[in-house]
Protein backbone atom coordinates (compact mmCIF):
# COMPACT_ATOMS: atom_id res chain seq x y z
CA UNK A 1 0.00 0.00 0.00
CA UNK A 2 2.57 2.33 0.63
CA UNK A 3 5.19 1.30 -1.92
CA UNK A 4 4.09 2.35 -5.05
CA UNK A 5 3.38 5.64 -2.98
CA UNK A 6 6.95 5.90 -2.40
CA UNK A 7 8.05 4.63 -5.67
CA UNK A 8 5.90 7.94 -7.06
CA UNK A 9 7.25 10.23 -4.69
CA UNK A 10 11.09 9.04 -5.52
CA UNK A 11 11.20 8.86 -9.28
CA UNK A 12 9.94 12.47 -9.44
CA UNK A 13 12.35 13.87 -6.84
CA UNK A 14 14.73 11.53 -9.41
CA UNK A 15 13.31 13.55 -12.07
CA UNK A 16 15.24 16.21 -13.64
CA UNK A 17 13.42 19.50 -12.71
CA UNK A 18 11.89 19.45 -16.48
CA UNK A 19 10.60 23.07 -16.35
CA UNK A 20 13.77 24.97 -15.80
CA UNK A 21 15.87 23.05 -18.33
CA UNK A 22 13.44 23.34 -20.90
CA UNK A 23 12.24 26.30 -20.32
CA UNK A 24 14.84 28.65 -21.95
CA UNK A 25 14.86 27.15 -25.33
CA UNK A 26 11.44 28.36 -25.75
CA UNK A 27 12.32 31.86 -25.32
CA UNK A 28 12.90 33.06 -29.09
CA UNK A 29 15.90 35.57 -29.08
CA UNK A 30 15.22 36.87 -32.42
CA UNK A 31 11.94 38.86 -31.38
CA UNK A 32 13.91 40.59 -29.29
CA UNK A 33 15.36 42.48 -31.68
CA UNK A 34 14.31 46.37 -31.87
CA UNK A 35 11.93 47.15 -34.26
CA UNK A 36 13.42 50.74 -35.93
CA UNK A 37 10.12 53.09 -36.25
CA UNK A 38 9.78 55.32 -38.91
CA UNK A 39 11.05 58.08 -37.00
CA UNK A 40 14.42 56.22 -36.09
CA UNK A 41 14.79 55.39 -39.80
CA UNK A 42 14.32 59.35 -40.82
CA UNK A 43 16.56 60.43 -37.48
CA UNK A 44 19.59 57.89 -38.71
CA UNK A 45 19.13 59.17 -42.75
CA UNK A 46 18.91 62.75 -42.26
CA UNK A 47 22.29 61.99 -40.09
CA UNK A 48 23.61 59.98 -42.43
CA UNK A 49 23.48 62.41 -45.46
CA UNK A 50 24.17 65.12 -42.99
CA UNK A 51 27.69 63.32 -43.01
CA UNK A 52 27.55 62.61 -46.22
CA UNK A 53 31.39 63.38 -47.44
CA UNK A 54 31.06 62.08 -51.01
CA UNK A 55 29.30 61.82 -54.01
CA UNK A 56 29.87 58.23 -53.47
CA UNK A 57 28.37 58.32 -49.73
CA UNK A 58 25.39 60.08 -51.17
CA UNK A 59 24.01 57.66 -53.65
CA UNK A 60 25.24 54.52 -51.87
CA UNK A 61 22.76 56.04 -48.91
CA UNK A 62 19.99 56.76 -51.66
CA UNK A 63 20.51 53.41 -52.59
CA UNK A 64 19.79 52.08 -49.09
CA UNK A 65 17.32 54.83 -48.07
CA UNK A 66 15.22 53.73 -51.20
CA UNK A 67 15.25 50.25 -50.53
CA UNK A 68 12.97 49.75 -48.09
CA UNK A 69 8.72 49.45 -48.12
CA UNK A 70 8.42 52.96 -47.55
CA UNK A 71 8.90 56.63 -48.97
CA UNK A 72 11.33 58.57 -47.30
CA UNK A 73 10.12 61.23 -45.56
CA UNK A 74 10.69 65.18 -46.55
CA UNK A 75 13.24 65.96 -43.71
CA UNK A 76 15.48 62.71 -45.33
CA UNK A 77 14.43 63.92 -48.82
CA UNK A 78 15.44 67.73 -47.92
CA UNK A 79 18.62 66.47 -46.14
CA UNK A 80 19.87 64.06 -49.33
CA UNK A 81 19.56 66.83 -51.69
CA UNK A 82 21.77 69.52 -49.65
CA UNK A 83 24.13 66.52 -49.91
CA UNK A 84 24.13 66.54 -53.51
CA UNK A 85 24.28 70.17 -53.53
CA UNK A 86 27.27 69.32 -51.19
CA UNK A 87 29.13 66.90 -53.37
CA UNK A 88 28.08 69.86 -56.35
CA UNK A 89 25.94 66.84 -57.93
CA UNK A 90 23.26 67.99 -60.18
CA UNK A 91 21.91 65.19 -61.67
CA UNK A 92 21.73 63.03 -58.02
CA UNK A 93 19.58 66.30 -57.31
CA UNK A 94 17.07 65.59 -59.61
CA UNK A 95 17.21 61.83 -59.34
CA UNK A 96 15.77 61.94 -55.35
CA UNK A 97 12.61 63.82 -56.78
CA UNK A 98 12.44 61.11 -60.04
CA UNK A 99 12.79 58.46 -57.10
CA UNK A 100 10.16 59.93 -54.84
CA UNK A 101 8.09 59.71 -57.85
CA UNK A 102 8.79 56.04 -58.26
CA UNK A 103 7.95 55.13 -54.83
CA UNK A 104 4.96 56.74 -53.98
CA UNK A 105 1.43 54.77 -54.09
CA UNK A 106 -0.52 57.44 -55.73
CA UNK A 107 0.36 60.80 -58.00
CA UNK A 108 -1.66 63.04 -55.07
CA UNK A 109 1.30 61.83 -52.71
CA UNK A 110 4.14 63.13 -55.45
CA UNK A 111 2.41 66.38 -55.67
CA UNK A 112 2.38 66.58 -51.92
CA UNK A 113 5.80 66.19 -51.58
CA UNK A 114 7.00 68.73 -54.22
CA UNK A 115 4.45 71.29 -52.63
CA UNK A 116 6.61 70.38 -49.32
CA UNK A 117 10.06 70.85 -50.68
CA UNK A 118 9.06 73.63 -53.42
CA UNK A 119 10.84 75.81 -51.07
CA UNK A 120 14.02 73.59 -51.21
CA UNK A 121 13.88 73.11 -55.02
CA UNK A 122 13.48 76.87 -55.31
CA UNK A 123 16.34 77.69 -53.05
CA UNK A 124 18.71 75.51 -55.30
CA UNK A 125 17.25 75.53 -58.53
CA UNK A 126 16.19 71.66 -59.28
CA UNK A 127 14.20 71.34 -62.03
CA UNK A 128 12.34 68.20 -62.08
CA UNK A 129 12.75 65.55 -64.86
CA UNK A 130 9.67 66.04 -66.72
CA UNK A 131 10.47 69.32 -67.06
CA UNK A 132 13.45 68.34 -67.94
CA UNK A 133 12.45 66.04 -70.64
CA UNK A 134 8.87 66.56 -71.22
CA UNK A 135 6.79 63.46 -72.35
CA UNK A 136 6.32 63.85 -76.16
CA UNK A 137 3.87 61.48 -76.65
CA UNK B 1 32.61 42.81 -56.57
CA UNK B 2 32.38 45.77 -54.92
CA UNK B 3 35.42 45.35 -54.13
CA UNK B 4 36.95 45.02 -57.46
CA UNK B 5 35.19 48.27 -58.19
CA UNK B 6 37.09 49.85 -55.52
CA UNK B 7 40.32 48.83 -56.96
CA UNK B 8 39.41 49.45 -60.86
CA UNK B 9 39.22 53.14 -59.88
CA UNK B 10 41.76 53.39 -57.38
CA UNK B 11 43.89 52.17 -60.10
CA UNK B 12 42.52 54.31 -62.50
CA UNK B 13 42.64 57.39 -60.17
CA UNK B 14 46.21 57.20 -60.53
CA UNK B 15 46.94 58.04 -63.91
CA UNK B 16 43.75 60.10 -64.02
CA UNK B 17 43.67 63.27 -62.38
CA UNK B 18 39.56 63.10 -62.06
CA UNK B 19 38.74 60.99 -59.91
CA UNK B 20 35.25 60.78 -58.47
CA UNK B 21 33.67 57.83 -55.71
CA UNK B 22 30.64 57.29 -57.62
CA UNK B 23 28.13 53.73 -57.25
CA UNK B 24 28.89 51.79 -60.15
CA UNK B 25 25.69 51.09 -61.04
CA UNK B 26 24.63 54.58 -61.83
CA UNK B 27 27.09 54.43 -64.68
CA UNK B 28 28.82 57.83 -64.06
CA UNK B 29 30.75 59.04 -66.14
CA UNK B 30 33.59 59.12 -63.90
CA UNK B 31 34.37 55.70 -65.28
CA UNK B 32 34.36 57.13 -68.63
CA UNK B 33 36.49 59.93 -67.26
CA UNK B 34 39.09 57.54 -66.33
CA UNK B 35 38.81 54.49 -68.67
CA UNK B 36 40.51 56.69 -71.42
CA UNK B 37 43.27 56.94 -69.20
CA UNK B 38 45.76 54.40 -71.15
CA UNK B 39 44.89 56.08 -74.84
CA UNK B 40 45.41 59.59 -73.40
CA UNK B 41 48.73 59.49 -72.00
CA UNK B 42 49.74 58.99 -75.69
CA UNK B 43 47.39 61.46 -77.45
CA UNK B 44 47.67 64.85 -75.63
CA UNK B 45 45.73 66.69 -78.09
CA UNK B 46 42.24 66.78 -75.81
CA UNK B 47 39.11 67.97 -77.29
CA UNK B 48 38.65 71.63 -76.54
CA UNK B 49 35.25 72.94 -75.52
CA UNK B 50 32.42 70.58 -76.19
CA UNK B 51 28.69 72.51 -76.44
CA UNK B 52 26.42 71.22 -74.08
CA UNK B 53 23.34 72.05 -75.86
CA UNK B 54 22.60 68.86 -77.98
CA UNK B 55 24.41 66.30 -75.90
CA UNK B 56 21.37 63.76 -75.47
CA UNK B 57 21.83 63.13 -79.46
CA UNK B 58 25.69 63.02 -79.34
CA UNK B 59 26.38 60.91 -77.15
CA UNK B 60 26.59 58.03 -78.57
CA UNK B 61 28.56 59.24 -80.96
CA UNK B 62 31.14 60.87 -79.21
CA UNK B 63 34.62 59.51 -78.21
CA UNK B 64 36.00 58.35 -74.87
CA UNK B 65 37.43 61.47 -74.56
CA UNK B 66 35.11 63.63 -75.89
CA UNK B 67 32.62 62.31 -72.86
CA UNK B 68 35.54 63.09 -70.04
CA UNK B 69 35.93 66.09 -71.36
CA UNK B 70 31.95 67.22 -71.47
CA UNK B 71 31.52 65.52 -67.86
CA UNK B 72 34.50 67.38 -66.90
CA UNK B 73 32.99 70.67 -68.00
CA UNK B 74 29.51 69.62 -66.33
CA UNK B 75 31.51 68.70 -63.25
CA UNK B 76 32.79 72.56 -63.15
CA UNK B 77 29.50 74.14 -64.11
CA UNK B 78 27.74 71.93 -61.37
CA UNK B 79 29.64 73.77 -59.10
CA UNK B 80 28.24 77.01 -59.38
CA UNK B 81 25.24 77.98 -57.93
CA UNK B 82 22.58 75.96 -59.91
CA UNK B 83 19.93 78.75 -60.54
CA UNK B 84 22.55 79.97 -62.58
CA UNK B 85 22.86 76.48 -64.94
CA UNK B 86 20.81 77.08 -68.24
CA UNK B 87 18.31 74.21 -69.25
CA UNK B 88 20.81 72.61 -71.21
CA UNK B 89 23.16 72.15 -69.02
CA UNK B 90 20.69 71.02 -66.41
CA UNK B 91 19.65 68.38 -69.02
CA UNK B 92 23.33 67.44 -69.80
CA UNK B 93 24.21 66.80 -66.59
CA UNK B 94 21.15 64.81 -66.39
CA UNK B 95 21.78 62.28 -69.40
CA UNK B 96 25.36 61.77 -68.74
CA UNK B 97 24.39 60.50 -65.12
CA UNK B 98 21.32 58.98 -65.70
CA UNK B 99 19.81 59.15 -69.18
CA UNK B 100 18.82 56.17 -71.54
CA UNK B 101 22.44 55.30 -72.56
CA UNK B 102 24.25 52.55 -71.43
CA UNK B 103 23.34 50.48 -68.75
CA UNK B 104 20.48 52.12 -69.06
CA UNK B 105 19.37 51.82 -72.28
CA UNK B 106 15.74 50.41 -73.59
CA UNK B 107 15.82 46.98 -73.82
CA UNK B 108 13.10 47.43 -76.75
CA UNK B 109 12.73 50.02 -79.40
CA UNK B 110 9.24 51.32 -80.11
CA UNK B 111 7.22 49.10 -82.54
CA UNK B 112 9.12 45.80 -81.19
CA UNK B 113 5.95 45.07 -79.69
CA UNK B 114 4.01 45.23 -82.77
CA UNK B 115 7.37 42.85 -84.77
CA UNK B 116 6.35 40.09 -82.06
CA UNK B 117 2.65 40.40 -82.49
CA UNK B 118 2.82 39.97 -86.29
CA UNK B 119 5.73 37.59 -86.23
CA UNK B 120 3.38 35.49 -83.85
CA UNK B 121 0.47 35.78 -85.84
CA UNK B 122 2.12 34.75 -89.04
CA UNK B 123 4.09 31.64 -87.10
CA UNK B 124 0.29 30.82 -86.48
CA UNK B 125 -1.01 30.67 -89.51
CA UNK B 126 1.70 28.80 -90.93
CA UNK B 127 0.94 25.92 -88.46
CA UNK B 128 -2.62 26.51 -89.16
CA UNK B 129 -1.70 25.87 -93.11
CA UNK B 130 0.57 22.96 -92.30
CA UNK B 131 -2.38 21.41 -90.60
CA UNK B 132 -4.86 21.81 -93.00
CA UNK B 133 -2.05 20.48 -95.77
CA UNK B 134 -1.63 17.44 -93.99
CA UNK B 135 -5.44 16.70 -93.63
CA UNK B 136 -5.60 17.33 -97.27
CA UNK B 137 -2.51 14.76 -98.31
CA UNK B 138 -3.88 12.30 -95.52
CA UNK B 139 -6.13 9.25 -96.32
CA UNK B 140 -9.70 9.19 -94.99
CA UNK B 141 -10.49 7.68 -91.22
CA UNK B 142 -10.43 4.20 -91.06
CA UNK B 143 -14.10 2.89 -91.94
CA UNK B 144 -14.13 1.50 -88.28
CA UNK B 145 -14.93 5.06 -87.31
CA UNK B 146 -18.35 5.84 -87.43
CA UNK B 147 -21.49 5.56 -85.32
CA UNK B 148 -22.95 2.74 -87.39
CA UNK B 149 -19.75 0.47 -86.70
CA UNK B 150 -19.79 1.00 -82.92
CA UNK B 151 -23.33 0.10 -82.59
CA UNK B 152 -22.67 -2.91 -84.17
CA UNK B 153 -19.82 -3.82 -82.11
CA UNK B 154 -22.10 -2.98 -79.68
CA UNK B 155 -24.21 -5.56 -80.40
CA UNK B 156 -21.86 -8.12 -80.72
CA UNK B 157 -20.30 -7.19 -77.15
CA UNK B 158 -23.89 -8.02 -75.85
CA UNK B 159 -24.35 -11.40 -77.92
CA UNK B 160 -21.11 -12.59 -76.79
CA UNK B 161 -21.64 -11.24 -72.85
CA UNK B 162 -18.44 -9.15 -73.05
CA UNK B 163 -17.73 -7.92 -69.38
CA UNK B 164 -20.47 -8.85 -67.31
CA UNK B 165 -20.22 -7.71 -63.52
CA UNK B 166 -18.82 -4.34 -64.74
CA UNK B 167 -19.35 -3.74 -68.38
CA UNK B 168 -21.26 -3.30 -71.19
CA UNK B 169 -23.45 -7.02 -70.65
CA UNK B 170 -23.82 -6.43 -66.92
CA UNK B 171 -27.07 -5.73 -65.33
CA UNK B 172 -28.43 -2.03 -65.38
CA UNK B 173 -25.37 -0.48 -67.79
CA UNK B 174 -26.45 2.78 -68.39
CA UNK B 175 -23.06 3.50 -70.60
CA UNK B 176 -22.53 3.92 -74.26
CA UNK B 177 -20.40 0.74 -74.64
CA UNK B 178 -18.34 1.10 -78.19
CA UNK B 179 -20.07 4.44 -79.20
CA UNK B 180 -17.98 7.37 -79.13
CA UNK B 181 -19.70 9.41 -81.55
CA UNK B 182 -22.41 11.66 -80.71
Amino acid sequence: MMRPALTTALRAATRPSFAARVSPTLIRFAHDHAQESFEQFSARYVSFFQNAEDLFEVQRGLNNCFAHDLVPSPEVIEAAVKAARRVNDYSTAVRIFEGIKEKVEKKSQYQDYLLELKGLREELGIVLKEELYPETA
Amino acid sequence: MQAAFRLARHSASLRASTSIRCLATTANPAHVASAPATSASSSTAKPSIIPLSNVEAQWEKMSTEEKATVYEQLEEAMKKDWKLLSIDEKKAAYYVAFGPHGPRAPVSKPGDNFKVFAGTLALMGVAGILFYAIRLASPPPPRTINKEWEEAANQRALEQKMNPITGIASEGYSGKGFVTHK
